[in-house]
């Protein structure tokens, strides 16, 4: 765009009818000829140059849709566009190429097949849906064969985490008063992607010329084929956990786009699912469940517990059920909390671990302190932060007086009523059920399956077993893998909170949209102080048990961010991150624990593999357990107001 | 680079920015009305039947308008018999300085076929809203000024609606092409089936 506005100058001094040529000077390669000799197909390599991240865009149609969506199985190339640019050089150069790319995909049926072109716009205010369509419409005529999608994002919020993604600097052009002129500054950049997602090549000004990009593509396919490995991709191994998301976060609420990310009520229908059925025979990658031999799985138990489970009269106020922490949608957790909040908003010091196969678990909460799913439900009962019954008795009573469980207890547990052990051993049998495997890792390893997992999980596993050695402690065994050693070790996370090491400042959502960073000074005179937590130690009193936590299953751990005891880390690349500077240094660290030197791809690939580890039957589980009735006061309950009857509400 | 728009700052100094907002929802392209080079009024309608090439830009403008000018003659003369199907305007965002006259002697000079089209400054930013056409005026030292602006072309088929944008600064063939490809869409549609 400068360089116009300086030819601009020079030129405004001589008459226009002198610059009538077609075209500017010195216009890119990509506009003529390739000026050197190609190297031969297959003859070169074109290593993996990082991931191409995802992120939320819009098509032309106006439809929301992830970029990776998109992408689909097809090897891409992304162009970051805005449909004002008037640099000849940038935007428009492009779309240049491109086109003629599609052009060529008339004569190359394996062009248009496996190729696909995606341009996207960095101006949302401008590009709308609508004018990245009328953009579009100019380069149809470049025949019908293969796929060029023009998308935009719905605001800012959604764009800027891919520009930075992608390494886009834009910049809206200023004068020298500071006052915005038309345009953007950008570089070109236009980028390779493989059906992996990995980034293959960038092309910049001097080298985006359809020759190259055409060489580049089939020496691509070419060593695949010699390879022997057909692309199949990681994208449809997310489809399984469609059920499975986070409420609304509300980002890009301020904008007028914002649409709502909540699951609307049509999704939330309910199918209930033969959960005794799973439990008996728990899913691909997973042993047999360890039952108590005095507490067999029924289905009337089974049912008993779910009804529980869910059942908000079971707190003192009459609010808080156990699903309101493991909500069955954010992977039996709570996506949106570090560390939980429990009845009237109290804090509770520790994140809300999954429930998923906790059937597996021999050691219960981060310390361990528990060792039966029938004992530990007394511990959320109880707590005063958490569902804050006053006594078991109480919690007994209430029960009895509930009409709900008339009967109920008696049928399940032959003639028993309700008691302190019927109750955990209804709830326990209920969550014993929610098993949870055959992911794409299991299909892989134990299936037989060899497209099941991509080339990037792929080597993301061997990593996790090698270098890594991750394995060591998340076990994988020969004929199903439980992801944990059902042991405690210090990884410094909870060294680091305790002593109190965290940044001067922090950033602070106060609006949708507005973030501000905050003073740790500031933050500490309204928060309430850190909590203690020495982990094993307190259950132990052994000073050598300090800061140490359970091993966690990984299984579904794309589900359950946030990630450790204290919720700490918000994304698995940060947990990747954490291990790869060897956690955090301490006179008790598990040696295991060690700066691991990982390169970027190599950190990408472990993050692919820890995503390639989400249960096939997720959404069977989140779907059953939205068929559960929500226990809620009527008439009749009891009230914890007066002891006496609710009155109809 | 760098350096050059430095320095190009200085010799520019902008004071007043003729800033183009726009409701989200307002429509895209649509019918207007302004002056034609021989003082006429002129509305969009008056071209049903014929593909329009809009394009905006104003006659000082030193080299962006007259490269696509030229452009748009070169694929003007390049339809041949087609020629007549086919409309090419010109709205000039400088109303302070194109008349009708000066816009007369100035699309003239590119093609015999294309017409200039003036307006009131209110006239002129009503049609650049309509077709998201951002411009601002940059004052300079010696009194003089510049308007920068987006420089897309806007295709508009026989019924007057919006049908694409084309890029400045692709070649002349792809736009004959795009031009092309209209027409032929534009002939299916129109004949009565
Ligand atoms: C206020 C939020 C909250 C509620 C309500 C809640 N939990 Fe939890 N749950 C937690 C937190 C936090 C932990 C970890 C606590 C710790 O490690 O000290 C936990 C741990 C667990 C565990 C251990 C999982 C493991 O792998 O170690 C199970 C099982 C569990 N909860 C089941 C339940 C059941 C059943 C109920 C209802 C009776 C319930 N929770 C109610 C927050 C909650
Ligand atoms: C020394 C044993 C050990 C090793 C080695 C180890 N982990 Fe962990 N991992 C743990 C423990 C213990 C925790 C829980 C820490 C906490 O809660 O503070 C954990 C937590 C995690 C979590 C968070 C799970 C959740 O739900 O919060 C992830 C993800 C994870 N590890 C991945 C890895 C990866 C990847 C590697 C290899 C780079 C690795 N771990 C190596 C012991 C280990």
């Amino acid at each position: 765009m400068y360089r116009l506005l300086l030819t601009s100058l020079l030129l405004a001094v001589t008459p226009f009818s002198m610059v009538t040529a077609a075209q500017l000077p010195d216009t890119a390669p990509g506009y003529g000829k390739l000026g050197y000799p190609l190297p031969e197909i297959g003859s070169y390599a074109l290593p993996s140059l990082g991931r191409a991240a995802n992120g939320e865009i819009i098509d032309s149609r106006g439809q929301r849709q992830s970029l990776h969506d998109i992408f689909s199985d097809r090897y891409v190339l992304l162009a970051f566009i805005y449909s004002t640019c008037s640099d000849v050089n940038g935007c428009p150069l492009s779309s240049h190429v491109f086109y003629k790319i599609k052009s060529a995909m008339k004569r190359d049926a394996e062009l248009a097949d496996r190729l696909k072109m995606v341009s996207l716009s960095f101006d949302p205010e401008n590009d709308t849906p609508e004018v990245m369509r009328l953009y579009s419409n100019n380069f149809r005529y470049a025949g019908k064969a293969g796929e060029w999608q023009f998308i935009t994002t719905a605001s800012q919020q959604q764009l800027q985490p891919i520009l930075r993604a992608y390494n886009q600097v834009i910049q809206r052009e200023v004068d020298s008063k500071g006052n915005p002129v038309v345009g953007f500054s950008h570089v070109l950049r236009v980028f390779l992607i493989d059906p992996d997602k990995a980034i293959r090549n960038i092309y910049s000004v001097d080298f985006l010329h359809h020759e190259l990009i055409i060489n580049d593509l089939k020496t691509l396919l070419r060593q695949e084929t010699v390879q022997g490995r057909m692309s199949k991709t990681a994208v449809e191994l997310d489809e399984p956990a469609r059920l499975s998301k986070p409420g609304d976060d509300k980002q890009g609420y301020e904008e007028e786009s914002y649409v709502t990310r909540s699951l609307d009520l049509e999704s939330r229908r309910g199918e209930a699912a033969d959960l005794l059925g799973i439990a008996n025979s728990p899913p691909l990658g997973l042993p047999p469940i360890p039952v108590p031999a005095d507490n067999p799985l029924t289905r009337e138990k089974i049912e008993l517990g779910r009804r529980l489970f869910f059942d908000r009269r079971l707190s003192l106020n009459d609010t808080f059920s156990c699903a309101m922490c493991h909500v069955p949608e954010q992977g039996f957790t709570s996506n949106e909390l570090a560390m939980a909040v429990g009845i009237e908003g109290r804090s509770v010091r520790r994140n809300s671990p999954t429930v998923y196969n906790s059937a597996y678990a021999s050691l219960l909460f981060h310390d361990g302190r528990e060792e039966s799913l029938e004992q530990q439900v007394w511990g959320p009962l109880l707590a005063r932060n958490e569902m804050a019954n006053p006594s078991v008795g109480y919690v007994l009573q209430k029960i009895r007086d509930i009409d709900d469980y008339d009967g109920r207890f008696e049928a399940a547990f032959d003639g028993r009523g309700v008691s302190m052990e019927t109750l955990g051993m209804a709830i326990a049998s209920y969550q014993r059920t929610l098993v949870s495997a055959n992911s794409a890792f299991d299909r892989w390893r134990y299936g037989g399956d060899k497209q099941a997992l991509s080339a990037t999980a792929r080597r993301g596993f061997d990593l996790f077993v090698g270098k890594a050695g991750c394995a060591s402690c998340h076990r994988i065994s020969d004929d199903h893998a439980l992801f944990t050693d059902n042991d405690l070790h210090n990884t410094g996370i909870g060294y680091r909170e305790s002593m109190g090491i965290v940044p001067e400042k922090q950033p602070i959502l106060v609006a949708p949209g507005v973030v501000l960073e905050v003073d740790r000074a500031v933050i500490e005179q309204v928060g309430e102080p850190p909590p203690t937590d020495v982990g094993r130690y307190e259950v132990t009193q052994n000073p050598n048990d300090r800061w140490k936590y359970k091993t966690p299953s990984l299984r579904n751990v794309a589900l359950t961010a946030p990630y450790m005891h204290n919720g700490s880390l918000g994304t698995l690349r940060e947990v990747v991150d954490f291990y790869d500077r060897g956690g955090v240094s301490n006179e008790l660290l598990d040696p295991l624990i060690r700066p691991l030197g990982l390169s970027e791809t190599e950190k990408e690939d472990l993050v692919a593999f820890l995503q390639s580890l989400t249960g096939g039957n997720v959404d069977t589980l989140v779907a059953d357990a939205f068929a559960a009735p929500v226990g809620d006061v009527g008439k009749g309950d009891p009230s914890w107001v007066h002891g006496t009857e609710v009155e109809v509400r | 680079m760098g350096r050059g728009r430095r320095i190009l700052m200085l010799l520019l100094s902008a004071v007043l920015t003729l800033a183009v907002s726009w409701a989200d929802s307002e429509e895209l392209g649509g019918n207007f009305s302004l002056t034609d080079h021989n003082n006429r009024p002129f509305e969009l309608h008056q071209l049903k039947g014929k593909l329009v090439l809009l394009f905006f830009g104003y006659t000082y403008c030193p080299d962006i308008c007259p490269t696509e000018l030229a452009n748009l003659s070169a694929v003007l003369n390049a339809l041949d018999d087609q020629a007549e199907r086919v409309q090419g305007l010109f709205v000039s965002l400088d109303p302070g300085r194109d008349t009708p006259a000066v816009l007369h002697d100035y699309v003239r000079h590119f093609n015999r076929g294309l017409v200039g089209l003036a307006g009131s400054e209110e006239e002129v930013a009503q049609v650049a809203r309509q077709y998201r056409v951002d411009y601002r005026r940059h004052e300079k030292e010696d009194g003089g000024y510049s308007i920068d602006h987006s420089v897309n072309l806007y295709l508009i088929d026989s019924q007057g609606a919006l049908s694409a944008v084309v890029p400045y600064g692709l070649p002349p063939q792809h736009l004959l092409e795009t031009v092309r490809g209209l027409l032929a869409e534009m002939a299916d549609k129109d004949s009565p089936s």
